[in-house]
């Protein structure tokens, strides 16, 4: 498998008021043609700015990529001009966004807003593009596409939305598509049409997919292979049965014992094992991290560990992790 | 409308500083000095004007700014500098007390309507009417009913700026009458004066104060419209729209008559708006997102 | 939609009510006696009786209110005091070059403000945002006469570009029609357009932040589509709702800049109708600005149902 999409080193910054805000701070990974990546962490780790990077979507009033390269298909998307960067987005790479509420133009049907993208990315007149947006909306299983085009979002429920956003995002068939948190909002059962609608329309089209989420029970059942991120760092990345089977690292381990689990069976009382979590909290980011960033909320930390960041021990198969203790 | 808590219950804790209040807020402090040098150059007016404002003296007709005058002379010979300082005056009054009697009255009238449902029906229409005719319209219409005098001028600008007032009070009731807080209070049983005096008043404050900053600019630009368009205080008193008015005539040749003095209302105006824009800000940051 | 129209439309009459009944009873009902208010300090007792015979004074109110009104209704809003001629009549002379200058002075500052806004609110706090946030708190604090002097005395005194004074109507050919309404219509719009200017600023800072911006932007879709369709669409409620505000403020600025531009419409009238208290005429003209503003009002409500498909009607 050739990556499609290689970053290296991405360091994000933010000004507040507080001081410099470290969101991303050297994170790598690579994203292999037609595969379905997860990156998982808590809130507040950097996954989101992560995805906006790669778009080159942070705000320049307040952020700016300060360090690192992202390349897409040998392209350095670091030093594309802003014109050069929309042709990319909506096209080559696109997005799909937490809140399918608000990410969508109330007061431009539909249609249209599908129809646009085709529009401004494969140079069609615009019927061609309306029927391309039908044919999306069929896709994504909008029942009555033709009529649905020309409604407005909030003729629309939450997981409609979010299969309008879809079917926009794989308007033109791009080589990546980055789903931020694209289930978080919906509704349990509205979560598990929407992530096999996704799994279903990648191996149709072969667009690979970052999927970005907190929740570990969507990057089991959905992702290949996975990153986990805490602090704006990368901690551990694996294929996904090697990171469940056997978790490295001691917040990977952490975040497993949080996940509530149906296998474990339940005692006499009818009680399960209480969900353990992982004490402490997370460090300031405006603070340069000395050290590996767990380390304050570490079981395991050491003196070395306080003082030194530890480097990527790679554990066979695909699997890396950068902790000083880990016993492989 | 915002609902102020916090931002203005005052802080034992935190000490006063100038230094601090300018940096925060500019436009206030901006605003605040050019009012004050305002007011003092009017309430002083006599200490700073070099000559008699009302004396006529034909020999120094339309006489060209210079030492002896420094804004010029007007077609009567009257020196514009001190025609101008007096000019404040009337300036000053009629807006501060055009933004008084109509805060109060708005203030009462917006209670009212926010918290009885029959008054609030007649009340609220008959403002609705008011707010129809263009505010210039209205005061000349009522002007023309009464003999010339600052005392109608007032009035006649108070009438379409009232309904602004209660309009804006009227929002702040109701929105506050939403809140938990005023239901439970109902619930509680305390009696409906009561209520507005203890929870609604205090919030009404801060939105009536920012706009009754406004009322006294807009006050102060009718006056001078109505005085310019010959129907506002009496030709003799010096307000800046009757100079401005009375050099008209001979704009072309002694422009300093008509610039002059619009100078000076234009500054006001501006010290006012910025006073208001500043407090807006400061009072009612929700508000201030939306402008 | 037509019964959404037809609803908007009744709930104009209750306005419009309270201005006929206050037009009506502001002269009825003032302190001292109408007819010697109208004729004027000096007018001899003879005077003041022709004045109250003439406007029916003399007659109960209610039945004065109720020939008043039935007249009204039929379009008759009866005769100056000194011209004896209609006054439906005197303002259909007037009409024209009022029309001319509000809607020329509304265009330009329409057109104007709200790219400058938009403008402003893509560059925000940067030195173009910051020029247009000047000149929005100056152009508020301007009295529309001072700059229409200003104006003249540049433009058409020192530099002699334009006319000082006057009005040629259309008749007289495009450019001189053209050429007597453009000082005109900068003094009067220029407060206006700062009005416009800010609000649509206001509104477009606040859309630019919202998630759809985000999706239109991660679509790769031109600058201009984002500012243009997908922000300032959601954004042009506020500015609407101000324009149709400061159609008050337009109208007011009418009568000034009129009287300033000697142009021979309907502010002139009025100001000439108030120094001769020639009080008919003076009812008339309120009555016709406040229908004026009611009517732009309403259109605006109709248009909100246009541009926001979430406003039901």
């Amino acid at each position: 498998m050739s990556a499609i999409l290689e970053v290296r080193d991405l360091h994000t910054q933010f000004d507040t008021l507080d001081g410099v805000v470290r969101a991303v701070d050297g994170v790598s990974f690579d994203v292999a043609r037609g595969e379905t990546l997860g990156i998982v962490g808590e809130s507040g780790c950097g996954k989101s700015v992560t995805a906006l990077s790669i778009l080159r979507l942070i705000p320049p009033e307040t952020g700016r990529i300060a360090q690192g390269s992202i390349r897409f298909e040998g392209t350095e998307l670091t030093a594309l001009g802003e014109e050069e960067m929309k042709g990319l987005r909506g096209h080559r790479i696109s997005m799909i966004f937490q809140e399918p509420m608000t990410s969508l133009n109330p007061v431009l049907t539909v249609g249209t807003q599908i129809a646009e993208n085709v529009v401004r990315h494969m140079g069609v007149p615009w019927s061609a593009a309306r029927e391309r947006a039908r044919e999306m909306l069929d896709l994504v299983r909008i029942a009555d596409a033709r009529r649905r085009l020309d409604e407005y979002p909030h003729q629309l429920s939450g997981g409609m939305r979010q299969r309008v956003m879809i079917a926009m995002a794989l308007s033109c068939d791009p080589q990546v598509l980055i789903a931020d948190e694209p289930t978080t909002a919906l509704d349990v059962t509205i979560q598990a049409q929407i992530l096999d609608l996704m799994i279903e329309l990648k191996e149709k089209t072969g667009t690979a997919i970052v999927l970005i989420t907190h929740d570990l029970g969507v990057v089991a059942e959905t992702t290949e292979r996975v990153v986990v991120m805490y602090a704006g760092r990368k901690v551990e990345e694996a294929p996904v049965e090697a990171l469940f089977d056997n978790p490295l690292h001691p917040y990977t381990r952490g975040l497993m014992r949080a996940i509530p689990r149906l296998d474990v069976e339940a005692d006499a009382a009818g009680t399960r094992p209480r969900l353990q979590e992982i004490p402490g909290l997370v460090p300031i980011l405006t603070r340069p991290i000395v050290g590996c960033a767990f380390a304050a909320r570490c079981e395991l930390a050491t003196d070395r560990c306080r003082a030194t960041p530890p480097p990527f021990v790679d554990a066979g198969g695909g699997h890396t992790v950068a902790c000083w203790e880990v016993t492989l | 409308m915002a609902v102020i808590t916090d931002d203005l219950a005052p802080s034992p804790g935190r000490r006063f500083s100038l230094a601090t209040a300018i940096r925060r807020n500019p436009t206030i402090a901006f605003g605040g000095v050019l009012l004050a040098l305002l007011i003092v150059m009017a309430v002083f007016a006599p200490l700073f004007a070099t000559h008699d404002p009302f004396k006529l003296s034909p020999v120094n007709r339309l006489r060209p700014p210079s030492e002896r005058w420094w804004f010029g002379s007007d077609q009567f010979g009257r020196d514009v500098f001190s025609r101008t300082i007096y000019g404040a005056r009337v300036s000053l009054i009629v807006g501060l007390s055009v933004a008084i009697i109509s805060s109060v009255l708005g203030l009462a009238l917006g209670l009212a309507c926010g918290y009885f449902k029959r008054i609030d029906s007649i009340v609220m229409r008959i403002m609705d009417g008011l707010m129809a005719i263009p505010s210039i319209l209205l005061a000349i219409a009522l002007i023309t009913l009464a003999r010339p005098g600052l005392g109608i001028v007032i009035v006649a600008i108070i009438v379409p700026e009232v309904p602004r007032v209660v309009r804006v009070v009227r929002a702040v009731v109701l929105s506050i009458r939403g809140q938990p807080y005023i239901e439970s209070a109902i619930a509680g049983g305390t009696k409906n004066l009561k209520l507005l005096l203890r929870h609604v008043l205090p919030n009404t404050l801060a939105p009536l104060i920012v706009q009754s900053t406004y009322v006294c600019a807009s006050g102060m630009l009718i006056e001078a419209s109505l005085s310019f368009l010959g129907a506002g205080v009496p030709l003799e008193v010096p307000s800046w729209g009757n100079i401005i008015s009375q050099g008209k005539t001979f704009f072309q040749i002694a422009p300093w008559t008509i610039l002059i003095p619009g100078a000076f209302l234009a500054v006001t105006v501006l010290a006012v708006n910025l006073l208001g824009d500043g407090l807006r800000d400061r009072l009612d940051p929700r508000l201030a997102r939306r402008l | 939609m037509t019964a959404y129209i037809v609803r908007r439309l009744f709930a104009t009459l209750p306005v419009m009510a309270v201005v006929a009944l206050f037009v009506f009873f502001l002269l009825r009902l003032a302190p001292g006696d109408p007819a010697a208010i109208i004729a004027g300090e000096d007018a001899t007792s003879e005077a003041i009786a022709a004045v109250r015979a003439k406007l029916g004074l003399d007659r109960p109110l209610v039945e004065q209110f109720v020939v008043w009104l039935w007249a009204l209704l039929q379009g008759d809003m009866g005769v100056s005091i000194f011209s004896n001629l209609p006054v439906t009549r005197l303002m259909a002379q007037r009409v024209e070059p009022t029309i001319a200058l509000t809607l020329s002075t509304l265009f330009v500052a329409v057109s104007l403000a709200i790219p400058i806004g938009v403008v402003a609110a893509w560059k925000a706090r940067k030195l173009v945002d910051r020029l247009v946030m000047g000149f929005a708190v100056l152009g508020f604090a301007m009295p529309v006469f001072v700059l229409a002097y200003v104006l003249i005395y540049f433009f058409a005194v020192q530099w002699q570009l334009l006319p000082v004074q006057g009005y040629q109507p259309l008749s007289a050919g495009l450019w001189p029609f053209a050429e007597s309404l453009i000082l005109p219509s900068v003094a009067l719009g220029v407060t206006y357009m700062a009005l416009i200017a800010r609000i649509t600023r206001a509104s477009m800072l606040e859309v630019l932040q919202q998630d759809y911006i985000r999706t239109a932007n991660a679509k790769g879709l031109a600058t201009d589509r984002v500012l243009l369709l997908h922000a300032l669409k959601n954004a042009s409620v506020p500015i609407v709702t101000v324009i149709g505000i400061g159609i008050a403020l337009l109208i007011s600025g009418v009568v000034i800049t009129e009287t300033v531009f000697n142009i021979p419409g309907l502010g002139r009238l009025t100001v000439d109708a108030v120094l001769k208290r020639d009080y008919p005429i003076v009812q008339g003209l309120i009555l016709v600005f406040a229908a004026a503003k009611v009517i732009v009002n309403l259109i605006i409500d109709i248009s909100y149902a246009f541009l926001d498909p979430r406003i039901r009607y």
